[in-house]
């Protein structure tokens, strides 16, 4: 029916639309009270991002500190103890207060009512609230680490290292409230998004017509919703060992922390990579000039993974002395999980194959991704094979193994959305020179840093080790990591510059990279609104449907 | 290629058309929001309800986990709980169940008399649920510190009974509301997601009930 009307109309007009009274809001607060007063999910997104990317900034500089002390044998750049606080912190910062909120908070919030053609998310304020309590969150973190109460447990903060006795300062506790308070607030974005994919779709989105970034949200959410209240109850359990003398949490029983703590940070890992493969799902047959390829496979396989992420987490503890039939059947689940993320790096190639390719940034940080997730996805393939998990266990091959993953999957992911939505976002066009050096010295200085640790791991180089003796064949590869690592750090601040030139940057205009999605239908940056008049879809591909029917432009 | 003007006031621009739709309400204002399911607001609770059950889920896993590492459950020396209060307290869940729902039919039904006393009844109900509760808390503290076993157990009562006070706060703010005359049958979602919510803490008492006192 809507497509017979959507038909007759189409001669006269460029997409179809429907006229809804727009909101009324106090639309008048302006400057520092309209940021902080403010209930609008862009405007909520881009705090989000601010607040994540600083975050980032801060726990690179520590990423820094890890490698000056590790750059040569028996460096005193910091003392042990000082150094297993900054890698805890390192950890916690880029997982729970960097990858998750840029990518869940910023690109979800700014995105995700603007892709599906909605005017703001489902709750408004209850997204105002879950932003404020992260933020809240990292600051009772880092206001604790400041301030020298500092956890030293490592991000896994297994028992016994955040026991009362091996932890007996207040700074573990406050590392503990940080997460709970970040535990409720993603939990409720989670509802958030969920409610608003659901319900607040523009007329004609139906369920194969949603982008392929709203798909990935929606599993994101729903693995946020499932996988982090067990993660809270856990958090809450060690904390009334440490105060209150329960005994959950006892010596004799390690394995139940680790059991709580994977439940929940194996999901983890797939709530930071699947909002990353919804963007290059975004990104790539836009560059690609050709639809995505095989988008329902895709949609699919990207359920799958977060149906699959749940009956994984085992294989985090194959030298934990688990039920070796137990260990089997998640070393079977682990490599299965293989099968829906090949399908998409497939799905991928295929869109890039035969393309008319336009290599600007938001491409080349595409390509950055498939080449280097592929290479963490291959080795998480053979650490989960337990004969190979049990040689590699703890040591830098894992640390290698999941920097391909997060770093050259969700980091890259993210910069290929901030090239490809910044000029949404601000107006402007980034300085595509600056851009390119960008994702050169990025590309080159990952994999010199990471590299090498594969080889350091095969070695026998344990990870979180604050020092090391000479002799034992790691010189060479943690010096050259410690090179690549200042590389890596100079390419960001290239991508700073490069923000910072975005006052001056070329206006972008509504649609810059003809795009397929809602978003480029409206101004840069989009009214408050968002739309004057809410479109009405009738394809996966809205604004490419636009194009065609507009033959003087 | 696209032309870089607003693709937004090509469509102001042109006259609107929804009126002539023949699927669209025809001569009716739109909502603010399109909506497709008929309450967001309960969609919303319903999630949350969702990610709630996750927490205990959480719960129950270490109270097995721990079970099942555990020679004895109860360790040996520690009574069972007592079996009576946790009955009565059965009951009364089931009962406030009940009048929270009447509530909800009633108001439904315009019926505001029938409102307040069935949101009055319920509220009643758990807070009486609360001080059962709370006699058991006294013996609890002792228990918690004990073992592993005192510990879980502790966990999901308390936990539990916190959800308890939050629907009988709940019940309070509907009951003011429905005193000052605020909801009617075309306005009734606090009524009807403080019904949702009470029913899952009524499902969480019957999973803690079995679990905690009948298969121990």
């Amino acid at each position: 029916m809507k497509l017979a009307i959507a038909e007759a109309i189409a001669t006269e007009r460029d997409m179809a639309s429907i006229s809804i009274p727009i909101p009324l809001r106090d639309r008048a607060r302006t400057g520092l009270l309209g940021w902080l007063a403010t209930v609008d999910h862009k405007k909520i997104g881009v705090m989000y991002m601010m607040v994540a990317f600083s975050f980032f900034v801060i726990a690179g500089v520590l990423a820094l500190l890890i490698r000056l002390q590790l750059a040569a044998p028996n460096m005193q750049v910091v003392d042990p103890q000082t150094y297993n606080q900054i890698f805890t912190m390192h950890g916690t910062v880029m997982i729970f207060l960097f990858t998750i909120p840029m990518l869940v908070g910023g690109f979800g919030n700014y995105l995700l009512p603007l892709m599906i053609g909605a005017r703001d998310v489902a709750f408004p304020r209850l997204n105002a609230f879950s932003f404020w309590i992260t933020l809240g969150a990292g600051l009772v973190m880092f206001g604790g680490f400041l301030f020298g109460a500092r956890s030293d447990a490592a991000w896994t903060a297994y028992i016994p290292y955040s026991s009362k006795t091996f932890s007996p300062t207040i700074g573990m506790d406050i590392w503990l409230l940080g997460l709970i308070l970040l535990g409720i607030g993603s939990t409720l974005g989670a509802v958030n998004f969920l409610v608003t994919l659901y319900s607040m779709r523009a007329p004609g989105m139906t369920a194969w017509r949603i982008p392929m970034f709203g798909w990935a949200m929606g599993t994101t959410a729903g693995m946020v919703l499932l996988a982090t209240p067990v993660l809270t109850a856990a958090l809450i359990m060690l904390v009334a060992d440490r105060n209150f003398n329960t005994q959950f949490f006892t010596t004799n029983r390690v394995q139940l922390w680790q059991h709580m703590f994977w439940f929940y940070s194996h999901p983890a890992v797939y709530i930071m990579i699947l909002p990353a493969m919804g963007i290059i799902s975004e990104v790539i047959p836009v560059f690609a000039r050709k639809p995505l390829f095989g988008l329902r496979a895709v949609v699919i396989s990207t359920i799958l993974i977060g149906l699959l992420g749940f009956t994984t987490w085992v294989h985090h503890m194959f030298v934990s002395g688990v039920d070796p039939t137990i260990e089997r059947f998640f070393m079977f689940t682990t490599m299965v999980i293989a099968v829906p993320t090949g399908v998409k790096m497939f799905n991928w190639l295929a869109t890039l194959w035969g393309g008319s390719l336009n290599l600007k940034t938001p491409l080349l940080m595409c390509l950055g991704f498939l080449a280097t997730f592929v290479i963490g996805g291959i080795s998480g393939v053979m650490q989960g094979s337990i004969p190979v998990d049990q040689y590699v266990h703890n040591s830098y091959w894992v640390v290698a193994h999941f920097h391909y993953v997060l770093f050259g999957g969700s980091v890259f992911g993210i910069f290929a959305g901030l090239y490809f939505w910044v000029p949404k976002i601000t107006g402007r066009m980034f300085d595509e020179k600056l851009g390119k050096l960008h994702f050169w010295t990025m590309m080159i200085g990952f994999n010199v840093t990471f590299f090498p640790m594969h080889f350091l791991g095969l070695l026998g180089m344990p990870r979180r080790i604050a020092t090391y003796d000479a002799g034992r064949g790691w010189e060479a590869g943690n010096l050259i990591a410690t090179i690549g690592a200042f590389l890596l750090a100079f390419s960001v601040l290239i991508f700073i510059i490069n923000c910072i030139k975005l006052r001056n940057g070329e206006r972008a205009g509504n649609d810059p990279w003809e795009g397929n999605t809602l978003e480029w239908s409206t101004t840069s940056p989009p009214p408050e609104y968002n739309f004057r008049e809410i479109p009405v879809v009738e394809s996966d591909r809205p604004l490419f449907d636009a194009r065609m029917r507009t033959p003087s432009a | 290629m696209m032309d870089k003007s607003n693709l937004a006031m090509h469509m102001a621009g042109s006259q609107r058309w929804s009126d002539s739709r023949p699927d669209s309400r025809v001569g009716q204002p739109q909502p603010a929001k399109p909506t497709r399911v008929k309450n967001i607001g309960l969609l919303g609770v319903a999630f949350f309800i969702v990610s709630e059950s996750m927490f205990f889920v959480g719960l129950f896993l270490a109270w097995f986990y721990l079970r099942a590492t555990s020679d004895a459950w109860p360790p040996a020396g520690v009574a069972p709980p007592p079996l009576l209060p946790a009955v009565i307290n059965t009951g009364i869940a089931l009962l406030s169940t009940v009048a929270v729902l009447f509530a909800d039919r009633a108001i439904a039904r315009d019926n505001r008399s029938g409102l307040i006393a069935g949101i009055a009844t319920a509220g009643a109900l758990g807070v009486i649920f609360m001080a059962v509760q709370s006699a058991e808390f006294t013996a609890l503290s002792a228990l918690a510190q004990g073992s592993a076993y005192g510990s879980t157990f502790t966990f999901l009562l308390l936990f539990h009974v916190l959800r308890v006070f939050v629907g009988v706060v709940l019940m309070g703010v509907v009951l003011v509301r429905a005193l000052l005359g605020h909801f009617s049958s075309r306005r009734r979602l606090l009524v009807q997601g403080t019904a949702m919510y009470w029913c899952f803490i009524t499902g969480v008492w019957l999973v803690v009930f079995a679990v905690l006192y009948l298969l121990s």
